[in-house]
């Protein structure tokens, strides 16, 4: 796989995956979250996404604390606009997307970046 | 034996002076004589008694078992004259005779011998040379088995279009060769092999030839673009006694190595009117400087039109310390283009389009539609037809065949007419609105390190940012490719010098990364003292861990960190995509991808080796510490591993 050509592609990710939430959202179901951190790893979910969900700038962006609503993440999950591979309900059912989603709906919220001495980097 | 016995005549036996001879020795006259041409029947003289006694007043012919000179002695003397400082090899027989004198006639300097543990090495080593020291370093293989072995190494740098010189050696005439292995080592076509990724190749069939392949060759590998060139050098050619009158007759002809071609002016013109008249006007840099006047070029043109630069990192071309350096804004900025120029492209076609990997695969334009695409570039003069690194066609408006480095300073002057004349000055408000961008980016780049700051396997983004804690203090380069991590060095990193990065492997043949790193700290440690920072994956690292073995024992001191995430981890992505694709799930996806159990002890390894070894480092807590102690050790002269156990990415 060409690095080159994903970069777009990767952006374009992750303005679908964390951009602004919609206004017609549908009400996210009540997931399990615990069993949705076991499911982000044995699905594979963390190989592109990080095992913190922090994203990869060549394999997939941040879903972390994620501002997708539930619907736009489904969408996403069953025919993805991009490279991310396609996982059907034969794979992750909706049951489980749920699950998925409230564990990345809960993930605890990052640092300010301006905590951490070593990332005050001046320009 | 047929043809040296009918001249009566072997290249290893001659008549000489008072020697008390063996009875092989004494032997092989009447042999000789018995083969030379017969007299007609019935005409055969007797020989009289004065040529019985002039018979026995010769020396007998006995067998020549040393030699002052050879043909490999001149071989030096050759490669001596081509600025060549190193030659690295992994030992082979076919080239024992040029190995002695390298050694020994050649006092084992300019260039210096390097021992490599496999030909991988060599080879690799040489890539990662030339991209610092901006010139070619040797490299000699066996033949066939060696070179076979160094054919991926060679296949990256060809991608990569980096200078070299590669040797191999080869066993002369059937009747020559020991039964056995000599035959298992020789080859028709040396070259063969290799031919479809080297630049040139010669199989030299004289010494005067092989002098003036060899400089020929080193001129053809720099000339852009430039690229790997493979000679032969025949074993008879090099153990063959050199006699002084042979000497006499031979030259080496004088090395010039060329100038580079620039574009033709009046494209530039035209270049320079479609850039200057651009609303947002972008430049994409690819594999486009190769010194710190490049760099310095491309601020110069990108300043005067206000126009983003994307680095695509194949080489170090812009300073990330630059407002218009926008490498991370990639995407947009094709989209928004109205006139994009490519400098040096390695595939502008996957630049402007996108292809889906997905089972209908379509491709998608990334840009809008009129926009005016230029090209500056040497690709079309070096293409072959099997290997198909030249990527999918793209189109533009404007091809300008040229070493784009070369011909900016003409691009620039004509820019500055075309500003002039049209009484246009640079676009202020352009430039106000990618300072902004700039900063946003950075902004972003900044709190996406954030997610994961202290998670366990330990984040890229940590890994990186407590590397640049210690390393800021020194003068630092980094020689390994930052994309399967996230190009964090890229987004917080200030690159602000050419010497900083040297772009990645060029074909992505796995295992560049330890040892291109080896062959680029070689060139760093002569440049001055640069504390050389390696960070490689497991799988790319376990392709030749013995590189460091190398470092230890020439005294090259370079810092090489294992991105330790246990796994082929893109391959792992790969067979994710197929299981989903195949509505399977991905649980076997660790089958013939992961690196574990048992999880592999790197610190040891390199003990073992010689070098410094630490880790495995899983605490991000622990980090500094480690590159501390790893930084001490690689200034006072060490090879160093740190182990650290990281995120996928």
């Amino acid at each position: 796989m060409k690095p080159v050509s994903l970069v777009a592609v990767t952006l374009t990710i992750l303005a679908s995956m964390i951009g602004g939430t919609s206004a017609q959202q549908a009400a996210a179901p009540a997931g399990n979250a615990d069993h949705g951190k076991t499911l982000y790893r044995d699905t594979g979910c963390y190989q592109c996404h990080g095992l913190a969900g922090q994203g990869a700038i060549m394999t997939g962006p941040r879903v972390s604390r994620t501002e997708l609503p539930f619907d736009g993440f489904l969408g996403q999950l069953r025919r993805p606009s991009n490279q991310m591979p396609p996982y059907e309900a034969a794979v992750v059912s909706d049951r489980d997307a749920a699950d998925i989603y409230a564990y990345l709906r809960q993930m605890p919220a990052p640092p300010d970046p301006n905590s951490i001495p070593l990332l005050k980097v001046a320009r | 034996m047929a043809k040296s016995d009918e001249t009566g005549l072997h290249r290893r036996r001659f008549l000489k002076g008072v020697v008390a001879a063996g009875g092989a020795t004494i032997a092989a006259p009447q042999g000789v004589t018995a083969q030379t041409s017969e007299p007609p029947k019935g005409a055969t003289p007797m020989p009289s008694a004065a040529t019985r006694s002039k018979e026995r007043d010769q020396p007998p012919e006995v067998e020549r078992l040393t030699t002052e000179k050879t043909g490999s002695d001149f071989m030096v003397d050759v490669c001596k004259t081509l600025n060549l400082d190193y030659i690295a090899s992994c030992p082979g027989s076919t080239f024992r005779g040029l190995q002695e004198s390298f050694i020994n006639y050649g006092a084992n300097k300019r260039p210096e011998w390097l021992t490599c543990l496999h030909e991988e090495v060599s080879v690799g080593m040489a890539h990662g040379y030339a991209k610092v020291a901006g010139k070619p370093m040797a490299a000699i293989m066996h033949g066939t088995v060696g070179t076979q072995h160094a054919a991926m190494a060679i296949y990256n740098a060809y991608c990569d279009r980096v200078p070299m010189m590669l040797f191999t050696g080869n066993a002369g005439a059937t009747n020559e060769r020991r039964p056995g292995v000599e035959w298992f080592h020789s080859v028709q076509d040396g070259a063969a092999t290799v031919r479809d990724f080297v630049k040139w190749d010669d199989y030299p069939m004289s010494l005067q030839h092989f002098a003036e392949s060899a400089v020929r060759g080193y001129a053809l590998a720099c000339a852009e673009p430039p690229g790997p060139v493979f000679l032969v050098a025949d074993a008879k050619l090099q153990e063959d006694p050199l006699e002084e009158r042979e000497a006499r007759k031979l030259r080496i002809p004088r090395l010039v190595t060329p100038s580079q071609t620039a574009g033709d002016p009046n494209a530039l013109r035209e270049a320079a009117k479609m850039l200057a008249a651009a609303e947002n006007p972008v430049i994409i840099a690819d594999r486009y400087a190769r010194s710190q006047a490049a760099m310095d070029d491309l601020v110069k043109l990108a300043e005067l039109l206000q126009a983003p630069v994307i680095d695509n990192r194949s080489r170090m071309n812009m300073p990330n310390t630059h407002y218009l350096c926008q490498s991370e804004r990639a995407g947009t900025l094709v989209a928004q283009a109205d006139c994009i120029l490519s400098l040096e492209p390695v595939d502008l076609f996957g630049q402007l389009n996108t292809l889906r990997d997905q089972i209908e695969r379509t491709d998608i334009s990334r840009i809008k539609a009129g926009v005016k695409v230029i090209s500056i570039s040497t690709h079309d003069l070096l293409v072959h037809a099997n290997y198909q690194d030249f990527q999918r066609y793209a189109g533009a408006d404007l091809k300008i065949t040229g070493d784009a480095q070369t011909t900016v300073p003409f691009l620039i002057e004509a820019v500055q007419r075309e500003v002039a004349a049209s009484g246009k000055s640079a676009n202020e408000m352009r430039g106000e609105k990618l300072r902004q961008a700039y900063h946003g980016a950075l902004e972003r780049a900044r709190t996406e390190a954030t997610f994961a700051w202290d998670a366990k396997p330990i984040s890229t983004a940590r890994l990186y940012m407590e590397l640049w804690g210690q390393l800021q203090k020194e003068d630092w380069a980094l020689v390994s490719d930052s994309d399967f991590s996230s190009r964090w060095p890229h987004r917080l990193w200030p690159l602000d010098k050419h010497y900083r990065f040297i772009g990645g492997s060029g074909g992505y043949g796995v295992g560049y990364q330890p040892v291109a790193a080896l062959g680029a700290a070689l060139a760093h440690r002569d440049a001055g003292g640069r504390v050389v920072v390696n960070v490689t994956g497991d799988g790319e690292f376990n392709m030749a861990p013995h590189t460091l073995w190398t470092a230890a024992h020439h005294g090259i001191p370079y810092l090489t960190i294992i991105q330790n995430n246990r796994a082929y981890h893109q391959e792992i992505m790969h067979v994710q995509r197929m299981a989903n694709r195949h509505n399977r799930g991905v649980r076997n996806a660790a089958i013939g991808t992961t690196i574990d159990n048992p999880n592999i002890d790197y610190a040891k390894i390199a003990l073992g080796y010689g070098a410094l070894g630490i880790g495995p480092i899983e605490e991000p807590g622990d980090l500094a510490d480690a590159f501390r102690k790893g930084i001490a050790a690689v200034k006072a002269g060490q090879p160093v591993l740190i182990d650290v156990v990281t995120q996928p990415r």
